[in-house]
Formats: C-alpha cells, sequence, structure tokens
C-alpha cells in the first residue's frame, strides 16, 4: 500500500472524513479532493458547500493530506440537474442520486483522478467491493449500494469504500471522534445535496413552468382539486395532495400530457399494485447481463429486498421482473436494482405502464 | 498522522486577528450597558425621559466629532464602516477612482458607478499622489483612497493626495466646470494608531468604525464635508438629517465614543508598543526563513503598527490557518472578506505579488490586549506550522 496514491473524494461529512483518515492509516499516499458540483442557494435553503468545502479541508490539513477543488459545475448541472429536470418535466420520477454517482463521482471524478496519477479513489459509500463486484455494506441501514448499481466493475475496481466494512454509523461517528475529526457529530445531509431539506417541490416550480391541472378520482372521475402541474407528482405518493382533509389518498397515475393526477383512498386500488416490473436502460456491474433466474430486487433505497424472477431480453438493454405476490407500482424512472445474495448484480429503469 | 497536537498547550487562544474585530473594552461594555437596560428609550419621543436619551446621543456624537476635530453636525452615524463607505460613494453619480487594494465595500461601491478609474499602487502598497493626479479626469467625482490599507498596512499620504484634488478642483473652478470632485478616505484601519482629524487630512469625506476600536460592531460614522451632499440609502423616518433613518443605536454610539475616547488617549504609546511586538515577530519570522516574503512598506513610519502581512512561497496558507487554529493561534490570510470567498487576495495581486506569494500569505495583526510572550509562542507555532507544512510538501511526489 505505501506509494499506492488514492484520491478520496471529501464532502466535508464524517463517512468521507473517516475515508480519508483510515486511508492515511493503511499507509496509502493520500489526496483529498472536494467535488463542487453546486453553489446555488435556493429559496429557503442557503447552499452550504463553502461550509463543507472548509470541513473538509480541516480534516484533510489534520491529516496532513494534500487537498485540492475539482470544479465539476458544469458536468453536475448537464448530467444530474439537467436529467432531473427533464425527467420531471416527461412525468418520471428519477433518481439524481443513481446519476450523480455514475456520471460524476464514478465518472468526472474518476476520470480525472485518474489524469492526476492516482492508483485508486475512495468515497464514504457505504458499500463493499471485491475485484470489481459491488456488495452490500456491513451496516444494512446504510447501505448505498441502490444508488451505485450503473457504476462499471472496471472503476468499481480500483475503488476503495473503506466505510462499508463498518457495522454502523454510530460506529464511524465513535472512529471520527476517536481520531479528533471535528465532523463527527455533524448531521447527515438530508435528500438530494442541492435541494437540501426544502426538497425538491420548490426546485422544480424554480424550473418548470407550472401548469394547473385536475386531480381526479380514480374509478369516477369525480375531480377532487386542483395541482400545479401533474410532473410534481409521482406514483403512490400519499403527502402533498393538500386536498382539505378528508381520507389519506394515493397517487394512482400521473399524465404529464394530459395534466391530470388521479388519486384514490382505496389501498385496493388495482393501479396501485403490480406483479410484474419492466426496465429499460439496464445496467450490470460484471457487463453482462445475468442469467434467467431467481434474484433479489429492490426498488428503493434500502427498500426491502424481495425475491423475483427476472427474464432477460437477448438484445439486452431490458428485462422484466415477476414477484410472487403483488407489490405496491414502482414509479416509472426509479431504479430497479437485483442482487444475489450480498452482490449487486446492477439494474434498470422501471418502464411506464 | 502529523505531530500538529502535541503543542497545545505552549499556545493556547492567542488572537492575533485585530484587524478582523476587536473585543468590546470593558470600559466601552461599561458605557454602553445602561441604554441597554434603563435608558432603552426612544431618542425621538417626545417624553422627559426619552430627551435625556436623545442629549446623551448627541453628546456623544459631539465627542467623537471633537475627537476628530469636526462639527458634530457634519458626522452622520451609521450601521458600521461598509454602510459609511456606500453612503460616501452616494455622493456622487458619476466617475470615481479608487486604488486597487481597497477594502471589498469601496471597490463594489466604485464598481456601481458608470466609470470606475483604477489608481495604481506601488509595490509596497503605496499610491503616489503624482498617480492620482495622473489617473483622474475632468469627469472624475469622488477619489477613495484608506487612510491605512488593512491587508498589507500601508499608510497612505492622504494629506498629499487631498492637495492634487483641492489642485483639480481650482482648475475646475478657474475653467468655470461645475463637476464637483471629493476624496474620501477610510480612516477604519488606521484610528487605533493614527491620529485622524479632519483638517490635517484634508479630505472631504472620512469613515470610521467602532468595531475596529475596542466597540461594538455595526457602528460607524461618515464625516462629510459641508457642500457634500449624501443621498439616503436607507430612508423611513428622517433621522441623522434625514440621511439615514431608522432609530439611532444609542448604546453602541455612545459605545463608539467612548471607544474613540480610549483610542485617543492610548494611541501614541499603543503604537509604539506594538510597533515593537510586531518588530519582534517579523524578525523571529523571518530570520527563520529567509524566504518569506514580507508585504507593505519597509519604513516603520508608512506602516500600521500592529499588522504583519507575510508570505511561504509554494505554501497554502489557508492550511497554514488550520493549523495554527489547532495550536490555538488564530490569524488571517488577506482581508477576513476575501478569505471567505477562498481566493487569492486581490489587494496582494495588485501590488504585484505572484499568485504563489499571494496563496501563501498570512496575515498577522496584534492588538491592545498581545504580550510578548504571545508574540513568542504564536511564532513558535508558525514555525511549526510552515515546517510541517513544507515538509508535507516536499515529501509528496517524491521518493515515497
Amino acid at each position: 500500500m505505501r506509494g499506492t496514491h488514492v484520491t478520496v473524494g471529501m464532502s466535508g461529512g464524517v463517512d468521507s472524513s473517516l475515508t480519508a483518515a483510515l486511508l492515511v492509516e493503511q499507509g496509502y499516499q493520500v489526496t483529498g479532493v472536494y467535488l463542487r458540483n453546486w453553489s446555488r442557494d435556493l429559496p429557503g435553503f442557503k447552499c452550504p458547500w463553502a461550509e463543507d468545502l472548509a470541513d473538509a479541508e480541516r480534516v484533510a490539513v489534520r491529516l496532513g493530506i494534500g487537498f485540492e477543488v475539482w470544479d465539476c459545475e458544469e458536468a453536475y448541472r448537464q448530467e444530474v440537474v439537467d436529467y432531473l429536470v427533464d425527467s420531471y418535466r416527461q412525468g418520471l420520477t428519477p433518481n439524481p442520486d443513481v446519476m450523480c454517482n455514475e456520471k460524476i463521482k464514478f465518472g468526472t471524478f474518476a476520470r480525472l483522478a485518474e489524469e492526476h496519477g492516482a492508483d485508486l479513489i475512495a468515497t464514504g459509500h457505504y458499500a463493499r467491493t471485491r475485484r470489481g463486484r459491488l456488495l452490500r455494506s456491513a451496516d444494512a441501514h446504510k447501505d448505498q449500494t441502490y444508488f451505485l448499481w450503473r457504476v462499471p466493475g472496471t472503476v468499481l475496481a480500483r475503488t476503495l469504500f473503506p466505510i462499508g466494512d463498518i457495522s454502523s454509523k454510530t460506529e464511524v461517528r465513535e472512529m471520527a471522534a476517536a481520531r479528533g475529526l471535528e465532523v463527527a457529530s455533524k448531521p447527515d445531509s438530508q435528500g438530494i445535496c442541492f435541494v437540501g431539506e426544502v426538497g425538491l417541490r420548490p426546485f422544480l416550480l424554480e424550473e418548470i413552468e407550472r401548469k394547473p391541472g385536475d386531480i381526479v378520482e380514480w374509478g369516477t372521475g369525480r375531480v377532487l382539486g386542483r395541482h400545479q402541474g401533474a410532473f410534481l407528482y409521482t406514483v403512490g405518493q400519499r403527502k402533498g395532495l393538500d386536498l382539505g382533509g378528508g381520507p389519506a389518498r394515493y397517487v394512482v397515475r400521473t399524465d404529464t400530457e394530459a395534466n391530470i393526477v388521479t388519486v384514490t383512498d382505496d389501498l385496493s386500488c388495482p393501479d396501485l399494485w403490480t406483479s410484474r416490473v419492466c426496465c429499460h436502460d439496464a445496467r450490470w456491474v460484471g457487463g453482462a447481463a445475468p442469467a434467467d433466474g431467481r434474484y433479489l430486487a429492490r426498488t428503493r433505497h434500502t427498500g426491502q429486498l424481495r425475491e423475483v424472477e427476472a427474464v432477460f431480453a437477448p438484445e439486452g438493454g431490458t428485462f422484466s421482473i415477476s414477484y410472487p405476490e403483488p407489490v405496491r407500482t414502482v414509479a416509472p424512472g426509479q431504479s430497479v436494482v437485483l442482487y444475489e445474495g450480498e452482490e449487486c448484480l446492477g439494474g434498470g429503469v422501471a418502464d411506464r405502464f | 498522522m502529523t505531530e500538529s497536537n502535541a503543542h497545545v498547550t505552549d499556545s493556547a487562544g492567542i488572537y492575533l486577528d485585530y484587524a478582523a474585530a476587536t473585543p468590546v473594552d470593558p470600559e466601552v461594555v461599561a458605557a454602553m450597558l445602561p441604554y441597554l437596560t434603563d435608558d432603552f428609550y426612544n431618542p425621538s419621543a417626545p417624553y422627559a425621559k426619552a430627551r435625556r436619551v436623545k442629549a446623551d446621543l448627541e453628546r456623544a456624537r459631539a465627542t467623537l466629532a471633537h475627537l476628530i476635530g469636526a462639527q458634530p453636525a457634519n458626522v452622520v452615524l451609521t450601521a458600521g464602516a461598509t454602510e459609511a463607505n456606500n453612503l460616501a460613494f452616494s455622493a456622487v453619480s458619476g466617475e470615481v477612482a479608487v486604488s486597487a487594494i481597497e477594502h471589498a465595500s469601496v471597490l463594489a461601491c466604485a464598481q456601481a458607478h458608470p466609470s470606475c478609474l483604477t489608481i495604481p499602487v506601488k509595490r509596497d502598497g503605496g499610491v503616489e499622489p503624482a498617480a492620482v493626479a495622473s489617473s483622474i479626469t475632468p469627469q472624475t467625482e469622488l477619489v477613495s483612497i484608506a487612510l491605512a490599507n488593512g491587508e498589507v498596512g500601508t499608510i497612505q499620504p492622504i494629506r498629499k493626495i487631498a492637495q492634487v484634488v483641492r489642485a483639480e478642483r481650482a482648475r475646475r473652478l478657474e475653467a468655470g466646470e461645475q463637476r464637483p470632485l471629493w476624496l474620501h478616505t477610510d480612516a477604519s484601519q488606521a484610528a487605533g494608531c493614527l491620529s485622524v482629524s479632519v483638517s490635517s487630512l484634508g479630505a472631504d469625506l472620512i469613515t470610521l468604525s467602532a468595531a475596529k476600536l475596542y466597540g461594538p460592531k455595526q457602528v460607524g460614522l461618515l464625516w462629510a464635508a459641508d457642500g457634500v451632499r449624501l443621498k439616503p440609502l436607507v430612508r423611513g423616518g428622517g433621522q441623522e438629517g434625514g440621511v439615514r433613518s431608522g432609530t439611532e443605536n444609542v448604546a453602541g454610539v455612545v459605545g463608539f465614543a467612548r471607544a474613540l475616547e480610549l483610542a485617543a488617549d492610548r494611541r501614541s504609546s499603543e503604537a509604539a508598543r506594538l510597533k515593537g511586538l510586531r518588530n519582534r515577530l517579523q524578525q523571529l519570522l523571518t530570520s527563520r526563513f529567509e524566504d518569506a516574503v514580507v508585504f507593505g512598506p519597509s519604513k516603520d513610519r508608512q506602516r500600521l503598527p500592529g499588522l504583519l502581512a507575510l508570505s511561504f512561497p509554494g505554501l497554502d496558507a489557508r492550511r497554514l490557518v488550520i493549523l495554527l487554529e489547532q495550536q490555538g493561534v488564530s490569524v488571517g490570510t488577506g482581508s477576513a472578506c476575501a478569505a471567505s470567498k477562498m481566493q487569492a487576495s486581490p489587494a496582494l495581486l495588485a501590488l504585484g505579488a505572484t499568485p504563489e506569494q499571494a496563496a501563501g500569505s498570512l496575515r498577522i495583526t496584534l492588538g491592545r490586549p498581545t504580550t510578548g510572550e504571545e508574540v513568542d509562542a504564536a511564532a513558535r507555532a508558525i514555525i511549526r506550522a510552515v515546517e510541517q507544512e513544507r515538509e508535507r510538501v516536499s515529501g509528496r511526489g517524491g521518493s515515497d
């Protein structure tokens, strides 16, 4: 390890700070890099990039490692933000963290690190790698492989995830505190990084023109209320419908063309449930699709792993999974990620239905 | 791992960034306190208690005016030096001229005007009166140069610059040109160590700040000569002659007056003491590191006594600040405002520093509480930090 150069992505948080500290202890030649992806303030949310950067730099100096700031704002804007906005505009529910990992952290960052002479890269993700394969983290509650399914094994082969072997976040914080890292008690970041705790809705309303339309009851067609744009809603969503009381209602369907949001208060509504999900835009960590058969699937971050029967199209790119029992409908655009035991194999993007 | 934690006790809690902020003097606090509690009344209110507060406010204004040799009517109280500088620039709407090393509040105001001329500075940060003469044009309406620069400590020849400005004014008068021309100087950084007198400076507008004088933050003043017409930036109830509305900050102004009194009392002895300490610190550091670059004038009388701006080329000053902080020593890089934006100090670049020198530069400023022991301990801490960083930099990319 001595003489092996590792470039660590440092966000100023406890996970990536401890990552850098552990690698220094293991004898690597470590350089910390803060990726400046986004620095814009939004209404009600002051982007904390400058504070995060200062925290990251403070840790780097304490560890006695080099520290640099790489500007990725242009790439982030194109690959993550534009993708996010375009997807919502089309009535999809994208996973911006998946794109950020594929395109920025394990794309631009990995490439720049290599150009700067790094042998390996490292991040503070909760995941593990073994010879280019992706495994779930020791801490099942924090496992972030759901966001890493599009990262190719060739990149993972030269990636270190030291935090992935630690059994809990509490232990991560304790280890950081034991090393005198001031970020040990820094709160976890919430939600999509650039909109913070304010949430996506105000951001989307800045980016996409409001388009008021009807909220309609499933089955009866009765108009229950108005919305600001069908693109703001996601299948299965319960909160934020603003229908002025009444029973809890769920979004059954969003139609951005007709600008109609269909809801129901009946949880047994068949459109809320499905036994089969078709996926496109598949990516496999190992490069090729696995063989048809029984796998575990997850359709949300740290969501339940369910047994499915997967069938892969011979020409690649698409596949379908079947559940033994109906599950709640997967919103179009969401990631469907397949596992075999501990290993994350890759996945695809849920089709429209 | 490094040994950065090994020496914490030696220099715990040494603050050397008095150009950024000063602790409020206990005497100033004592003067202010009654106006926060018992005498909280609105000075504009009609009853006797409020009128007494109004009288105290005016007494404080008179004290401030007296201490700078001015009439109270020419003093506008503001919420700090930045506002005072903004107000000074409100006096004109045409072309302005500033040196390239002015504080952000001056540069930003200048750039908001339709034309902004940059007056060149010498390598030591000095502004030559002749450079002012050749920079300004018949259209120039305001020249603004700080009495003492906050980043490198250069004391400017404001009196001689005022003569240049007066000569241009005389020319315009002869030529029948109506366009006004004023000289503004921000004396915030200077007032602790230099006497600020309206008549001896010869400027038309002068900014002062309580925050740099062991007084409260967000309290300052703009003195404006007769004939200068200030345009209000904050409108409302018409306080401060309509130039600056808002209920007067009575406690702040009373504290400001007391702070300026104390500064005036202690000025000459304090300046000599700080100069001695600063020179000792400079000697300790430059003798250890012969390649360290000291910014600012070489002559002590052209230099703010408590300020040492020096660079360790090849090092990153922000890293040094963090290492020093871990040893309990607080110092600045460039001005605090520039540092927060994480860019090389434009002022240092403007006076000819290389980007490498600018990136490696610390601003160390001593103040009233600074002792010789603190200076010695700080010097030791700085030497350790610089050596540690040099070791890291030289180890990088070499044989592992």
